[in-house]
């Protein structure tokens, strides 16, 4: 056992600190701005009076968490990534803070929902900084990717069989207790399995050998994996109903595929797939035509079906340039928020209207970050398994925030997915922790031994010889 | 105006700011960390650790960068020398064609083995692979960035 040395993360800290200051910040005006619609009801305020910060504990224990991460990954000696964490740690903040402003009799078994949020906050950077410190070896995820991949098999079919039906789509599954998503942990799954079948067989595919038209395939073998890909998408359409989830793995895969082997025509060829796919499931299936048709044109069925997305449209005109500000926005009809769903398809529509265009334009360069530190863990990796890990962990959280950005602002239709780290729930946060985790931990640099010097040859050692 | 109004505003617009903040210190840190890798030479498309050696030389864990054609044998001219009885002269070359790194074996007297598969002809090895040229068993690795 080598001993541990703590080794100070200076950038990590100086961001941290960044971080608890834009959370103070935005707690301050969240609260002094419940605070004056509260004493406009009764007479004018003061300035003075309006300054507190709102719900200060909840505040003080998220951040105190973060910090709490910071020291461990200190202790822990290890030359990690110093910009994950506090990036992560914005957006749970910012969720937080939505959460906060939001009715609290939305959802949320525990004292209401920001109190809940908090719960699963902290839950995640408890996980996300155990994998960062604890996981140094990948063994246990190359080894057995079929394993896994079988597992993720399971967990759909349990899905299938035992799943809740929430708004059409059969989507949680509950296991006395605990009730979760388990497409959340799928998303995991896929991504060490792809990294483990690409790795591994990424000089076939390379290889060309079979010619379609203008498209060059790789062995028609190695294509069976990328068709049962397609399947498995189609299925989770099929059984569970989920688009969001569906779309989030196969473009996923794609873009796997076109990391791993660079090869365009792969692209081209799963999209078509897709393409035909789709034109075929929005024959069928009435779910899946619905949500195109809503997108077209949501003022179809203004206060049915293209409610949600109309709002949400509304949401982003009030919110302008720099928004209506943190709790100013979204005015509640009974109660509730004119937005069903508000706290876990539509928080980025919310975000829109409070913080304006400079505001999700914000957010979007947090997720920005996010990606462009996984590739950079990606290209520094040792081997091609961490390599294509890397860039598939950070492509899932990336895509599946344009999933719902995008459906958000209507630029693709609406899919029930989750903001990764800012939307309400438990499943979403884990899963999402547990890859930043793993990203943390695969960051790693290792001071490795510098290449021996070779000792001189027979022709130098004749030649030094004969001069002596 | 409003003083109450005026406060909530400098706190909203202290918000965006310090969000803005923080993007722009993680962007700047994100700029130096690749401006200083791009300083580093990168030459090597590949590297060859030494995993396993009788002889105790070249040592376990030291590292061969790869050109894109590289030789190994014992002769003096392979870029690659490894000194051990079982390697021939010209044993076994490794070239990076396109996008994947290949292998042959030159002839050998020994035999060349990919995961302890002898390859007869050109046969592509994937980062991570292990090659035995003789009783010396070293691993392709990815070049660091």
């Amino acid at each position: 056992m080598t001993r541990v040395q703590p080794r100070p993360r200076g950038r990590e800290l100086g961001l941290l600190v960044i971080v608890g200051l834009t959370l103070l910040a935005g707690s301050l005006a969240l609260g002094a701005t419940e605070r004056f619609h509260l004493a406009q009801l009764e007479e004018q305020p003061g300035p003075f009076e309006l300054l507190g910060p709102a719900e200060p504990t909840q505040l003080l224990i998220f951040v105190g968490c973060l910090f709490a991460a910071h020291l461990a990954l200190v202790l822990s000696g290890r030359r990690t990534d110093q910009i994950l964490l506090p990036t992560v740690g914005l957006l749970g903040g910012i969720g937080l803070l939505l959460m906060e402003r939001l009715p609290q009799d939305l959802a949320g078994g525990l004292g209401g929902l920001a109190q809940t949020q908090l719960v699963w906050l902290v839950l995640c950077v408890a996980v996300l900084t155990t994998l960062a410190v604890a996981v140094r070896n990948d063994g246990w995820l190359r080894r057995y990717k079929y394993t896994w991949a079988a597992g993720g098999v399971v967990l759909l079919l349990l899905v299938f069989l035992f799943g809740r039906e929430v708004n059409g789509a059969r989507l949680s599954l509950a296991i006395g207790p605990i009730s979760g998503q388990p497409t959340e942990l799928l998303k995991v799954i896929l991504v060490v399995f792809l990294a483990g079948y690409l790795s591994e067989n990424r000089p076939l595919l390379v290889e060309e050998s079979t010619r379609l038209g203008p498209l060059r395939l790789p062995p028609l073998p190695y294509l069976a994996p990328m068709v049962a890909m397609w399947a498995i998408a189609l299925g989770i359409v099929i059984v569970q109903r989920d688009l969001g989830a569906a779309l989030l793995f196969f473009l996923v895969f794609l873009l796997l595929l076109y990391v791993s082997t660079a090869r365009f025509s792969f692209v081209a060829l799963g999209l078509a797939a897709f393409a035909l796919g789709g034109v075929v499931l929005y024959a069928i299936f009435g779910h899946v035509r619905d949500r195109i048709d809503i997108w077209l044109d949501p003022w179809a069925d203004p206060l049915g079906g293209g409610y949600q997305v109309i709002q949400a449209l509304h949401a982003f005109a009030r919110g302008g340039l720099i928004g209506t500000g943190l709790g100013n926005g979204l005015p509640t009809i009974g109660g509730q928020p004119p937005i069903p769903a508000l706290h876990t398809d539509f928080p980025f529509a919310a975000l829109g209207e409070e913080l304006g265009l400079v505001g999700i334009l914000g957010i979007l360069g947090l997720y920005l970050v996010l990606i462009a530190r996984g590739f950079r863990i990606a290209l520094a990796a040792q081997d091609e398994f961490r390599a294509i890990l890397a860039a598939g962990l950070s492509l899932v959280i990336s895509v599946q925030a344009f999933i719902i950005a995008g459906g958000n602002l209507k630029l693709i239709p609406l899919t029930g997915i989750t903001l990764p780290f800012i939307s309400y729930g438990g499943s979403s946060l884990l899963a999402n922790a547990v890859i930043v985790g793993l990203l943390i931990a695969f960051s790693e640099r290792k001071d490795e031994p510098l290449p021996a010097v070779r000792p001189p040859g027979r022709l130098r050692q004749l030649v030094s010889r004969g001069s002596a | 105006m409003d003083p109450a109004v005026l406060a909530i505003w400098v706190l909203r617009l202290l918000f965006l700011a310090f969000l803005y903040l923080f993007l722009w210190t993680v962007v700047r840190a994100l700029l130096r960390d690749l401006r200083f890798a791009a300083r580093l030479p990168v030459t090597e498309l590949g590297r060859l650790v030494v995993v396993a050696v009788p002889s105790g030389d070249p040592a376990v864990g030291s590292a061969f960068r790869l050109d894109a054609v590289t030789t190994i044998g014992r002769d003096v001219n392979s870029s690659i020398v490894l000194e051990d009885d079982f390697v021939s002269a010209a044993h076994a070359s490794l070239t990076y064609r396109g996008r994947a790194w290949y292998v042959e074996d030159l002839g050998s007297t020994n035999g060349t083995f990919v995961n302890g598969v002898r390859v007869d002809e050109l046969s592509p090895v994937a980062f991570g692979d292990e090659l035995q040229v003789g009783q010396v068993r070293l691993r392709l690795e990815r070049a660091r960035t």
